[in-house]
């Protein structure tokens, strides 16, 4: 059987940058920042005070019984998929419920939840622990709600590889769609991590940017000189990824089409990124699309805005692109919302789909110090219109050494095809 | 010193709890509600029975899966209450 083609339906995005699509697109197009000074009660004991949360009240989306059941992380995938599920305008989950599925990602699953039940434990001395901890905190609590939620009865299944997770679990979403064992899948990622625990655990890595301080807003400069780190965000994405006959079919909208994922491993050190992985992600993600380097318009990098991925990134696009390096325009939109780690991959492809769709690519902000290790066109002046922008890579690595790398196009560009 | 505690008590902590977490009117639930009607499933009524412990300070070491109402939730918590009152050696010295 030949090869099945994937359109993107849906896109839902719960962010630091807004809910919805139109509003996390158009923070991203103004290059707005979400990145500011955490005033969460214990933001006093961080030494890293910075983060890119997101303005959400679980109690405007659920019920108090049912909200009680759900971490942070989960209540934001639930609404992430809502506005997919909707977008999509699928209602017709019933004639295939077993040929549809959940593939998400994340990094902490329920820390709150984790975090929470340890202070009561260890500070406060509590002799027991909500009901509901073990479902709240376990990793795949999100995925298992989506797939309750809407009588999904394909595999459900929740991948953690650090800051690629959500791109992992797109990836395998499409090849599942590909291989003609399902029809649909509602795929993305989702993370909580801005509590206490959590966020000591990733000061003591010192990875984490320092606070910028004119600015606590321009804290996270992908590509600059002047970087000094990620700074942690939250939210998530999902994405109704379906089978481009089923799609035609019912007469939906078409977003854009997945047409390459490409994995990799360093396999060489716990943190620091290797060339040859990342570049091998980009080559594979390429050939899985049946495309050259060339055909490519616009990068989402991974683009952290630490000192070893920036320039490690760039090398590999160097490796990998060629000559075309210095035509393709590269943005990290990790300047602007953060680092959401399992949600990452999944919210930086609803940008990446976002830009081709609108003929927008979003900038990379806070670049002001040009870094002779990062040599590429970072889309730094602001915002780009262009015109007949139709297929883009997005990146994902990893901690652990996990590189995914997907490829889409524009709905145009796929008609076309 | 032990909560004083009656079945028409305890009944109305129950209705209370519920009332609140479904914003219904008090009203609207009888000993005879069924639990199914409020969609209280075997999570829901584990939650339930957790808070009811807090308040009457007891413990129950299963969820039995025979309440099938109000009224048998609160007999149930009634139930540990007086077994803990005539549990020798729980008399709790006055402060």
């Amino acid at each position: 059987m030949a090869a099945r083609r994937v359109a993107v339906t849906g896109l839902g995005v719960v962010s630091p940058l807004g809910m919805g699509e139109a509003g996390f697109f158009e923070s991203l197009q103004a290059g707005r920042s979400g990145v500011r000074r955490l005033d969460a009660p214990f933001s006093e004991r961080l030494s890293t005070r910075i983060g890119a949360p997101v303005d959400f009240d679980g109690a405007a989306h659920f019920a108090p019984p049912r909200l009680r059941m759900l971490d942070r992380v989960s209540q934001f995938a639930l609404v992430a998929a809502r506005q997919a599920v909707d977008g999509a305008g699928l209602d017709a989950f019933d004639k295939a419920r077993e040929r549809a599925g959940v593939f998400l990602g994340t990094g902490m699953g329920g820390a709150q939840t984790t975090d929470d039940g340890y202070r009561a434990l260890y500070e406060q001395g509590a002799a027991r622990l909500p009901p509901f901890s073990v479902l709240m905190a376990m990793n795949h609590a999100a995925a298992a709600w989506i797939g309750i939620d809407y009588g999904l009865q394909g595999p459900n299944l929740t991948y953690s590889t650090a800051c690629s997770s959500s791109a992992v679990a797109i990836g395998e979403a499409w090849r599942r769609i590909r291989s003609g064992e399902m029809d649909v899948m509602l795929a993305g990622g989702s993370e909580a991590p801005l509590n206490l625990g959590t966020l000591k655990a990733w000061e003591a890595l010192k990875t984490l940017a320092s606070e910028d301080a004119d600015d606590p807003s321009s804290s996270c400069k992908p590509f600059a000189l002047n970087r000094s780190g990620m700074v942690l965000g939250e939210g998530a994405a999902v994405l109704v990824l379906e089978e481009w006959e089923h799609a035609q079919r019912r007469g939906a909208r078409i977003r854009g089409e997945l047409i390459g994922y490409g994995l990799s491993t360093d396999s060489s050190h716990m943190t620091h990124p290797t060339v040859e992985g990342q570049a091998r992600a980009m080559a594979l993600a390429l050939e899985a699309a049946g495309i050259g380097a060339s055909a490519i318009h616009y990068i989402n990098a991974h683009g952290t805005g630490t000192a070893a991925n920036d320039a490690t990134e760039t090398k590999a696009i160097r490796q990998v692109f060629a000559a075309h390096a210095d035509q393709v325009p590269v943005s990290s939109t990790k300047s602007m919302h953060g680092h959401l780690l399992g949600a990452a991959g999944a919210v930086e492809l609803v940008a990446t789909l976002l830009a081709l769709e609108r003929g927008t690519l979003p900038p990379t902000i806070n670049l002001r110090m040009a870094d002779p290790a990062c040599d590429l066109d970072y889309l730094s002046d602001g915002a780009r219109k262009v015109s007949g922008a139709g297929v883009a890579m997005s990146n994902a690595f990893a901690f652990g050494g996990t590189n995914a790398v997907l490829v889409c196009q524009s709905a145009d560009a796929a008609r076309t095809a | 010193m032990s909560t004083p505690t009656t079945e028409g008590q305890t009944f109305a902590v129950v209705r209370e709890l519920i009332a609140k977490d479904h914003a219904i009117a008090p009203e609207t639930l009888t000993p005879e509600t069924p639990l199914q009607s409020l969609e209280i499933d075997s999570l829901a009524l584990i939650e339930l029975i957790f808070t009811l412990e807090e308040r009457f300070d007891v413990v129950a070491d299963k969820v039995p899966d025979d309440l099938p109402t109000l009224g048998s939730v609160a007999d149930y918590i009634d139930g540990l209450v007086a077994a803990r009152m005539a549990a020798p050696g729980d008399a709790t010295p006055a402060a």
